[in-house]
């Protein structure tokens, strides 16, 4: 199926660039979408996600580059010419007229006719589980609520494609995890192409098709939320998704390299040759333990730390690990069930283990 | 896996370059509302711009239009007459804002920051200067120290007609303003650092000098220019009262409607620039300076219960509000009268307009009309206009210079606004001669001269609705024009109704610059006010200065009932 898809593109971005003066928002940005994907564009603030987002809905110019939409040419299509709905972080709801009125606002010049406009700000009012919410007024709902109003007038006109910039991040966190369910729900009910800004990565990684992550004005990598996870292609992206913890090292062989005192096996690397500096990296939930060495499967990469901290997250422990011979120490997390079976202590010294499978080894020094 | 989602090749055949259509990327509507801004850009440029340009240019001619530098100057600072006015103006203004400013600060800490009772009755009688003509103070004074005055032994012997009547005239009409700036200034109040200073252990005293004044500062600064500024460029006051006490304002108006001198008038203005100018300068700097001052979490102060502060501070507004309360009713009591002050039994002989000279009963429909036009042509072009500015895409450099002509008229005093139109529209060349003499140049006139306040409470109310509405009336295909009339005006109603209050008012009771372009037909109330006072006829001056005050007050009646009724209909969804 996705390869069907692929042959035609819904939205086609080559070569974007954007620069005010002498900055440079974004630079050779080129992407594809096809058609009924929830797209995330992920970033730290600055990064040029919503520069992007907003020369797709025609708020802002690209300095170069063509954007296609199904095919045809808009990059200098004036907004209202082309057939998008957006939601912004705000919600931009017009306070002076009702939730209805607000949903049947891009209706009215549509020219659908009283009744049908009565129709279908019911059907949406009921997709988005407002229900009878009609004659309220912006102010009086919550914030929840407002964003769904946003969502069902940005859907009211039946776009082909859907804009969300930042839709969750005014809101508080239970109502935005409830909210993140319910969009993407309703996004792939309605099968509508949609391109959602944020800089939270759990929403990324919730919601997403495919994510975007972008870093100073350039994609650092495009892929699913699980290969993006598992494989970041940088240290930026391994570092923005996830948490991740990084030993600097030198290549001394074929998968093997040494830190410090440590001799650690990794996955061979094709482009790295010998006596180039690495970073080799783990995310925390990787990390294996053993209050005593035996215990551990095979004895490749195992190492001694000192426990220095211990942290209560609910579900988990985090730790802070002193190895020797390194400053900085490594965050390794751990189940409740194991801590149970540890019983770790602060100070206490443990055997832990860097599964050479989950090591991502990057070039160049950090 | 899905292979869709790809940075593409740079070679992708798609990817060749598109050009940029000659009309750029807006749509037809947009264009439609750019020519609107382009429209409003030159209507600015030629009711501001253009004339202040004749006017300099006239400044540096002879009267026959030769160009001979700056010898108007030249013969101004030497003719010791003229450069004593100078000094005059200079010395009034520095005396007025020394007590404007001082008193303005109290009242406005005395409303702001105690716990006395009556404010609302205080801040009304308080700022009720405004709705009356600046002639009004003076006629009062006249009444009350004056030749034949009730209370001519208070001043021990001193002349009213001088330089202690302009002041206290001056004062009493300025006052308004200083105590508005004031309020909003000592209105920024946080209470997280008063919290913070007594938690810290600081004195009252420390926390006031600390806390209180740091906070007011720019407030403090910006008052004492713009009062400056108000009294060394009003000509009202000194006219009335000034005597033989000459002053820049009132040598313009010698040297223009006395002797035809429209060169050396020209001159004067230039000078009458100047002040108007730093003050404008300064105002800019200090509106920085304070918005970067002002956080948006801060938490609004309760002030404590002090006894002895409390009771000083209603004394002091006790008295404050008396010496305007008296002012006016002696104004209104000298129009009652019917023959001061050999018949004190109260009559409306005053008010038969029309068997004295200076315009009767017609210069007062005059007014009215030429208020409601500027009122309602002022504020429909004004906040138009600020709308596009604000919300209209694109357009930079329009907005740009379109920002820098509305922000000019508050550094032109009303006088040298007059003198400028009479020299550009009354040049014969000039295809909008025509207007000379009109209605029309007396409403255009008076919407260039208080175009900036209006400008910028437009702008103000527009920044505070979401930056996207217009974005997203666009992705729903909805003409921007519909989203103004649909959203933006119904929510901004109470800054239009601010603005067309303050147009009517400011219409109502300006002289300055419709002193010189006023003509047969269309004579005006505040001008009937200084004719009939320059005739003898004190007491019909006073009362059509208190009709115009009459008239303001029901106006600010109407503002206000709209405000509260029509409002509360069209603004139930600002209720939760």
């Amino acid at each position: 199926m996705s390869s069907k898809v692929s042959s035609s593109a819904y939205l086609e971005l080559h070569n974007i660039h954007q620069s005010f003066g002498s900055h440079h928002a974004l630079k050779d940005v080129s992407l594809q979408i096809a058609e009924g994907e929830f797209v995330c564009f992920l970033g730290p603030s600055g990064c040029g996600k919503t520069s992007l987002l907003r020369i797709i809905a025609g708020l802002d110019t690209p300095t170069s580059g063509t954007l296609l939409q199904g095919g045809i040419d808009i990059t200098h299509a004036p907004i209202k010419h082309r057939d998008f709905g957006i939601v912004f972080q705000s919600y931009a709801l017009f306070p002076n007229l009702t939730v209805a009125d607000n949903i049947a606002y891009g209706l009215v010049s549509q020219k659908v006719s009283a009744n049908d406009r009565r129709a279908r700000v019911k059907e949406l009012l009921t997709t988005v589980g407002l229900s009878g919410s009609d004659d309220k007024y912006p102010a009086q709902l919550s914030g929840g609520q407002q964003q769904r109003v946003a969502l069902a007038r940005a859907l009211a006109t039946s776009p082909g494609l859907l804009l969300l910039d930042e839709p969750l991040s005014a809101l508080d966190a239970r109502v935005r995890a409830h909210l993140r369910q319910e969009i993407k729900q309703l996004q792939e009910k309605l099968g509508v192409t949609t391109i959602m800004v944020t800089h939270d990565q759990e929403e990324a990684l919730t919601m997403a098709d495919q994510i975007v992550v972008m870093n100073q004005g350039v994609i650092e990598q495009i892929g699913s939320p699980q290969t993006i996870y598992a494989h970041p292609h940088s240290p930026f992206v391994a570092e923005f998704v996830g948490e991740m913890n990084f030993l600097n090292a030198e290549v001394t062989g074929t998968g093997q390299m040494q830190s410090g005192q440590l001799t650690l096996h990794c996955a061979p690397s094709n482009t790295l040759m010998l006596g180039d500096h690495a970073q080799l990296a783990i995310r925390p939930e990787d990390v294996r333990f053993s209050a005593n060495q035996d215990n551990l499967l095979d004895h490749n990469n195992t190492l001694r730390a000192e426990v220095i901290h211990l942290e209560f997250l609910g579900s988990r422990v985090r730790s802070l690990l002193k190895l020797d011979n390194h400053k900085r120490p490594i965050l390794a997390d751990i189940s409740m069930n194991e801590m149970a079976h540890l019983q770790l202590k602060q100070g206490q010294m443990v055997h832990c283990q860097l599964p050479q499978d989950r090591l991502h080894v990057f070039g160049g020094a950090a | 896996m899905n292979q869709a989602l790809t940075q593409t090749e740079t070679t992708n055949i798609a990817a060749t370059p598109s050009k940029r259509p000659w009309f750029g990327r807006r749509s037809l509507d947009e264009w439609s509302l750019g020519g609107v801004l382009i429209i409003g850009v030159l209507g600015l440029f030629i009711c501001v711009v253009l004339p202040l340009y004749t006017l300099l240019s006239k400044s540096v001619q002879n009267s026959d239009g030769q160009f001979i530098g700056l010898a108007n100057f030249a013969k101004f600072v030497t003719t010791p007459s003229l450069f004593n006015s100078v000094s005059n103006s200079l010395w009034i203004a520095f005396i007025s804002t020394i007590i404007v400013t001082s008193l303005s600060f109290l009242t406005a800490y005395a409303i702001s920051r105690t716990r006395i009772p009556l404010k609302n009755t205080f801040r009304t009688l308080l700022v009720l200067p405004i709705l009356a003509p600046s002639l009004l103070p003076a006629i009062s004074l006249v009444y009350l120290f004056g030749n034949q005055g009730i209370l001519k032994e208070l001043l021990l012997g001193e002349s009213i007609y001088g330089p202690i009547g302009i002041v206290i005239g001056s004062c009493f009409w300025t006052f308004p303003h200083a105590l508005m700036i004031m309020l909003t200034a000592l209105a920024n109040t946080d209470a997280r650092l008063y919290e913070s200073a007594e938690a810290l252990g600081a004195s009252p005293m420390r926390t006031f000098f600390t806390v209180t004044l740091p906070a007011a500062k720019y407030g403090i600064i910006s008052v004492a220019f713009v009062i400056f500024t108000l009294v060394i460029t009003d000509f009202g006051v000194p006219k009335v009262i000034g005597g033989q006490f000459n002053v820049l304002a009132t040598d313009i108006y010698k040297q223009v409607i006395g002797q035809q001198n429209f060169e050396m008038g020209a001159a004067v203005s230039v000078i009458l620039l100047l002040p108007a100018l730093l003050t404008f300068a300064t105002d800019r700097w200090l509106q920085r300076r304070q918005s970067a001052l002002l956080t948006s979490k801060a938490v609004p102060w309760t002030p404590p219960v002090r006894p002895l502060i409390d009771k000083i501070f209603l004394a002091l507004m006790c008295l404050v509000s008396a010496f305007i309360v008296s002012i006016i009713a002696m104004a209104v009591y000298a129009s009652l009268v019917t023959f001061w002050p050999y018949n004190l039994s109260l009559s409306l002989k005053n008010y038969n307009f029309d068997l004295m000279d200076g315009g009767g009963w017609s210069a007062y429909w005059n007014s009215i009309q030429m208020a409601s036009y500027t009122a309602i042509i002022g504020t429909v072009f004004i906040f138009f206009q600020s709308y596009l500015v604000a919300k209209l895409s694109g357009f930079a450099v329009l907005k740009w210079f379109f920002h820098l002509f509305a922000i000019l008229p508050l550094a032109v005093p009303g006088l040298v606004l007059g003198l400028a139109y009479i020299f550009f529209f009354n040049a014969p060349n000039n295809p909008l001669n025509g207007i000379y003499g009109t209605m029309t140049i007396l409403v255009i006139c008076t919407i260039s001269h208080f175009y900036t306040v209006c400008h910028l409470t437009a702008t103000t109310a527009l920044k505070q609705i979401d930056a996207e509405f217009e974005a997203v009336s666009a992705s729903l295909k909805v003409p921007q024009i519909l989203t103004f009339w649909r959203v933006s005006l119904p929510v901004c109603m109470p800054a239009v109704l601010d603005i067309a209050s303050y147009l009517f008012v400011n219409a109502m009771t300006t002289v300055s610059a419709l002193v010189f372009l006023y003509s047969y037909n269309t004579n005006l109330a505040s001008v009937a006010v200084l004719n009939m006072d320059e005739a003898g006829d004190i007491a019909p001056a006073a009362a059509m200065a208190v009709m115009i005050m009459l008239t303001c007050m029901v106006a600010r009646l109407v503002h206000w009932l709209l405000g509260s009724v029509l409002l509360k209909h069209t603004q139930h969804w600002r209720r939760r």
